[in-house]
């Protein structure tokens, strides 16, 4: 998993003027038109008269809990009800420090955000272990906590709250930019917005979905998910807490103001304005809190209309204001065009016209020509030495029988070994144990030579082991070709730390380019490239079963284990698949496949070790084994 | 206007789940106690055709008779009252429950006459005496093969005029998927036309009168098992690789 | 001690029906219903109202939850349907059932008037003297609602057709329709009778409560309470155990500790419950967030 291998596979002819750099200039071009508009309506809401200027205020300060918010709800699916207690702890304790104990507010700042992020991740670690659900109600019990305190405590001045600090004058050669706190709410909704909206153009935005989605199909790719979530819960608590800084020198900080029915209201206007998308959170951040200003009429009347437009909006709109507005945008596209059929979906997964040599090329450029680490053939006391060797491995679930009986097997480096058995004989928990996904109860593991006992999946991923499952696991949201960007994961280094100005970055956009790339190639190989823009939730199962497949070599493995690869894939995708799985065995891969089609199976293999009842009946050649009397009669029938 | 002893038709029927048609203008027809497979490739369609006539896909067009009837226009729940029953693909049994009740519920629609339930059970039972030693037991604990008995029993259950099978031998082993199409074989004995979706063309060949082969979402070829067993080569390479 | 241990429980088996009501509904769609607490309000409202306008109280009490039963329905219909028709994992609902309990108790505000009024006593003025507590008759017939409801619904959960049919929705509900059963109706049904018990546990708790529009979301936070220190969402009869405990832990903290202390005493014991066990006292698995089953394509 060598990413030299890639870079140099990547020196493009150097063309003079490329539409693509034209393409550059209209982008540059139109980004700066974006920021100048958005300068000038600070600048006019800087000068604004008060009442106006603090309804807009308010409503970007909401925005950008609303965009914090999406960021774990849209992002990674943790519908958070927290943001009202975070928000309420940077209101609070800007407020006291720097009225009641003359902290300088800009001093405070970081402190507020590094405090806020702080409790975020402690809350992220103790509560995202067991369910979404779990952390809802830690997070909803956070906000409560933090409420009945500001109510009952004496420093927080009880229901009345507190007025908070005035803003710093500025300088006097700035007085002409109007009101100080409004260029730095402005800013900082720009700032966040521009950072989520990066992310969502950055190599980590399908790794995050996959999280959210497919948890099992992230960490067999090498993500630890468990440390992602919680860093960006914290740093979406430190963004929430840097808004209550904001929000103080807007005047009264009271409890009211930071409840849990704040919380959930931050989540309506999020699934208002459209979850998982930019504009979103900014459209419903807007709605929800303009609504009451905008609308004079009897209060009881005024939140019936609010409840009636709020079930509407989720009813009618089920993927919010944005999703209206593409579906509305697409209609209009679609009426433009000539012919007013509805698309068609690609005819046949597999595209023939596509030679052999072709594909081969492809696996090159993805997979150099002998693996790095790989032994020569002709090595031959090296070559034996077993890569994966499970010793006496023992599993059961909690106290029942055990699944699998002191099994012990070794895969010899380049081998393609065979993993049979009849349903239920322990062939998916053993892979599972020798991925990491499953803990053994007895025994141990060893990868290349090395006890993986204390690795968890994502841990040996990162040793060059990859593996596929029986059942997809997929992010139906996105692309196949995006999904298969998920398994380049490790092949660039710093893809999180870059995620928030990823689109300023040249090395992010050549870094892009090469993975997009390599995505491509590896698409190529299985032959479903003509579905790479497809959305996986619009392909089917044998696209997706496909796609998985490559999304297992695609980051240039040494061991990759498939758990019935063939399942769902024609005869004729079946042949294409042994001929790939032997170019790949030709690249000094280790293959360990579970397969109930014994057709495609046995002349593959080097070797294949039958399982039944838990334990191991033997291990042996395909002939060995097709020739064993028992096999014969547990497995194969007459 | 159609001829007598067909019980299923199916005439232009197109659709899909997105914003995509997965089939078009299939038209197709089943007699009384007729097999009849649908062949084809990933992606061709052929779950999606079965989805289609028990009423289960979103956007839908053309027409479906079942028996003397237009079904075109039912929802799924009515479809399923006599009509039509299926073993879709992935099983999908009511894990959390037993496998008594998983056949039980096959014959929701009867649960007024609690005799005919029972002589169902019986008969399921016959057909798979391994299911009435495991009633009790939760279904999601049985094996593949298991399982696969229980989603067919529970599509018997129902006692429908036609039965829709999507993939019965998917993921199975070999001894179980030929307990499988022995049961398959036996049911046509008895004279229970089905309509099978399956990708193994032995499978296929096996319990089937006729074959339909799908591609690209529409019908490219019907056939006969001895055709393919005849020139199986030249078609199975046409279609299928 | 003995007399808060019985007001705690009688207290209690109004939050453990409450999470009931929310746990039925939950069961067989996957969707908690925020307006479950608008449906015991609306059923004190419409009893309170009968009797003020000089009608037996009995009779509002009869009337009051089948009002809330038909709140019931109307918000699966307005609030729910609409969204699982679209996509079955939406959190939408949330958002949908949020908004109609607002629009309820805000339309109930503005028709009857935002203040408190009263409600007749029914049995509460007869007390009965155990040892040292005193417990009234309003509060035995809470206590006997409470076991009925549960050895009801086990029954019907356990030993009916319809109870399997609801698990079937619950867990598939493309494939229970493909059986033949309407999971609209099934649907429909389970809110009624969700709806049907927040009535109930609402005339039953109305004599102490009195009767106000806003009674609503304190009693649908508490019964979520409920529902999850139990494990509800397993087995709505966890729910009422779940209240039950709620409510003396609730009733002890008042007494205990402060006069304040019931506001966040019962969260803190979420909390602890729901690390140590994450799915609920009373649970023996958690079927909430079953894996997804995969869309055929």
């Amino acid at each position: 998993m060598a990413p030299s291998n890639i870079e140099t596979r990547t020196a493009r002819p150097s063309s003079v003027v490329s539409p693509e750099r034209a393409h550059a200039f209209t982008k540059i071009a139109a980004a700066a038109a974006i920021v100048a508009l958005y300068l000038i309506a600070t600048y006019y809401v800087a000068w604004a008269n008060l009442q106006f200027q603090s309804l807009i205020l308010v409503a970007a300060i909401y925005a950008i809990l609303a965009l914090c918010l999406d960021a774990t709800a849209g992002l990674l699916g943790l519908f958070s009800l927290g943001v009202g207690g975070f928000f309420a702890i940077g209101a609070y304790f800007t407020t006291i420090l720097s009225t009641t104990y003359g902290f300088d507010v800009f001093a405070l700042l970081p402190l507020v955000m590094l405090a806020t992020g702080l409790i975020g991740a402690i809350l992220g670690a103790t509560s995202l272990r067991v369910s979404g659900l779990h952390f809802t109600i830690t997070t909803f019990i956070f906000t409560l906590v933090i409420t009945v305190l500001a109510t009952d405590l004496q420093i927080t001045n009880g229901q009345q709250g507190l007025l908070g600090p005035n803003f710093p004058d500025v300088p006097d050669f700035l007085a002409p930019i109007g009101q100080p706190i409004a260029w730095c709410v402005m800013l900082a909704l720009f700032a966040v917005t521009f950072a989520v909206w990066s992310i969502r153009r950055s190599l980590i935005y399908p790794v995050l979905l996959s999280i959210r989605d497919a948890e099992p199909f992230a960490e067999a790719s090498g993500v630890r998910a468990a440390p992602i979530k919680i860093i960006v819960f914290a740093l979406a608590s430190a963004a929430i807490g840097g808004a209550g800084w904001l929000f103080c020198f807007l005047g009264v900080v009271s409890p009211s103001q930071f409840n849990w029915s704040v919380s959930l209201n931050v989540l309506i206007m999020i699934l208002i304005g459209g979850i998982n998308t930019t504009p979103g959170p900014i459209i419903g951040a807007a709605f929800v809190s303009m609504f009451p200003v905008l609308v004079h009429i009897n209060p009881w009347l005024q939140e019936v209309l609010y409840g009636i437009l709020s079930i509407l909006a989720v009813t009618i709109v089920p993927d919010g204001a944005t999703g209206a507005l593409k579906r509305i945008r697409a209609r209009a596209v679609r009426r433009g065009l000539p012919q007013a059929r509805r698309p068609e979906s690609p005819a046949d997964s597999f595209d023939a016209s596509v030679s052999v040599g072709a594909e081969r090329a492809w696996l090159d450029r993805l997979l150099p020509a002998v693996h790095s680490s790989a032994p020569k053939a002709n090595a031959l006391g090296d070559a034996m030495a077993p890569i994966v060797d499970c010793r006496e491995i023992t599993f059961h679930y909690g106290v029942g029988p055990p699944v699998l009986n002191r099994v012990s097997v070794k895969v010899l480096r380049g081998h393609i070994h065979g993993l049979i058995g009849p349903n239920g004989s322990g062939k998916s928990t053993l892979a599972n144990i020798i991925a990491g996904r499953l803990r053994q109860s007895s025994g141990s593991v060893f990868i290349k030579g090395e006890r993986v006992d204390g690795l968890r999946a994502a841990g040996r991923a990162r040793r060059g082991l990859r593996r596929t499952f029986q059942s997809a696991q997929l992010t139906k949201e996105l692309t196949t070709r995006a999904n298969v960007l998920v398994g380049t994961y490790g092949l660039v280094p710093g893809v999180g730390r870059r995620a928030v100005i990823w689109p300023l970055l040249r090395s992010a956009h050549r870094d892009m380019r090469l993975m997009t790339q390599r995505a491509g190639d590896a698409l190529r190989s299985v032959g479903a490239e003509r579905w790479a823009d497809r959305r996986v939730g619009d392909v089917p199962h044998g696209i997706e079963q496909l796609t998985q497949l490559a999304t297992v070599w695609v980051p240039n493995p040494e061991i990759i284990i498939l758990d019935e690869p063939a399942t769902g894939l024609t005869s004729r995708e079946v042949e294409h698949l042994a001929w790939i799985l032997r170019e790949l065995k030709g690249r000094g891969l280790t293959i360990i496949i579970i397969e109930h089609q014994t057709r495609f199976l046995f002349p593959l293999c080097d070797l294949v070790t039958v399982l039944n009842a838990g334990e191991v009946v033997l291990t042996g050649t395909s002939d060995e084994v097709l020739g064993h009397p028992i096999v014969r009669r547990v497995y194969l029938g007459s | 206007m159609s001829s007598a002893n067909n019980i299923l038709e199916v005439s232009s029927l197109a659709g899909g789940y997105g914003r995509f048609d997965v089939v078009r203008n299939i038209t197709l027809r089943l007699r009384e106690g007729e097999a009849v497979g649908l062949l084809g490739p990933n992606g061709a369609g052929k779950t999606t055709i079965l989805r289609g006539i028990m009423g289960l896909l979103k956007q839908r067009v053309g027409t479906i008779r079942i028996g003397d009837t237009d079904v075109t226009m039912f929802p799924t729940h009515r479809i399923a009252r006599g009509y039509a029953a299926i073993a879709p693909e992935g099983r999908r049994l009511f894990a959390d429950q037993t496998v008594e009740d998983n056949l039980i519920l096959g014959a929701w629609h009867r649960r007024r006459e609690p005799q005919r339930v029972q002589a169902l059970l019986d008969s399921v039972y016959a057909l798979f005496p391994v299911l009435r030693e495991y009633r009790h037991r939760q279904s999601s604990f049985l094996s593949g093969g298991e399982q696969q008995m229980v989603a067919i029993g529970r599509m018997l259950m129902a006692d429908p005029l036609i039965l829709l099978l999507d993939e019965p031998s998917i993921g199975l082993s070999p001894v179980a998927v030929d307990i499988v199409v022995k049961a398959l074989i036996e049911l046509r004995r008895r004279g229970a036309s089905l309509l099978l979706v399956e990708q193994r063309v032995d499978v296929a060949a096996r319990v089937c009168d006729r074959l339909y082969v799908i591609s690209g979402g529409e019908i490219v070829e019907e056939t006969t098992p001895e055709v393919v067993g005849r020139e199986g080569a030249e078609l199975i390479n046409k279609y299928l690789g | 001690m003995f007399q808060m241990m019985l007001s705690g429980l009688t207290i209690g088996a109004i939050y453990g029906l409450l999470g009931m009501a929310l746990s039925i509904s939950f069961y067989v769609t996957r969707v908690i219903n925020f307006a479950q607490g608008q449906m015991l309000m609306i059923a004190i409202i419409v009893a309170a109202c009968l009797s003020e306008a000089g009608f037996n109280p009995w009779l509002g009490v009869a009337l009051g939850p089948l009002a809330a039963c038909v709140l019931g329905v109307a918000s699966y219909f307005i609030g729910v349907r609409p969204i699982l028709k679209a996509d079955r994992f939406s959190f939408g609902w949330m958002v949908s059932t949020l908004g109609f309990g607002l629009v309820v108790e805000n339309a109930i505000a503005y028709a009857v008037g935002p203040r408190s009024r009263g409600f007749p006593p029914l049995l509460n003025d007869i007390p009965i003297r155990l040892g040292d507590a005193v417990i009234t008759g309003q509060q035995i017939l809470a206590l006997l609602v409470a076991a009925f409801a549960v050895a009801a619904l086990e029954f019907v959960r356990k030993r009916t057709l319809f109870g399997k049919v609801g698990m079937a929705t619950a867990a598939d509900p493309e494939m229970a329709e493909s059986i033949g059963a309407n999971t609209m109706i099934v649907s429909a049904v389970t809110f009624a009778l969700s709806g049907l018990i927040a009535g109930i546990a609402g005339v039953l708790i109305a004599p102490r409560t009195f009767a106000n529009p806003y009674l609503g979301g304190t009693f649908n936070t508490f019964g979520f309470v409920a529902m999850m220190i139990g494990g509800g969402p397993e087995n709505p009869a966890n729910a009422m155990y779940g209240g039950l405990l709620l409510g003396v832990l609730a009733e002890g903290a008042n007494s205990y500790i402060n006069s304040q202390a019931s506001d966040w005493f019962p969260f803190l014991i979420l909390v602890l419950v729901l690390i140590v066990t994450p799915r609920g006292l009373f649970s023996t698995s958690n079927p909430l967030f079953r894996p997804r089953p995969a869309r055929p394509a």
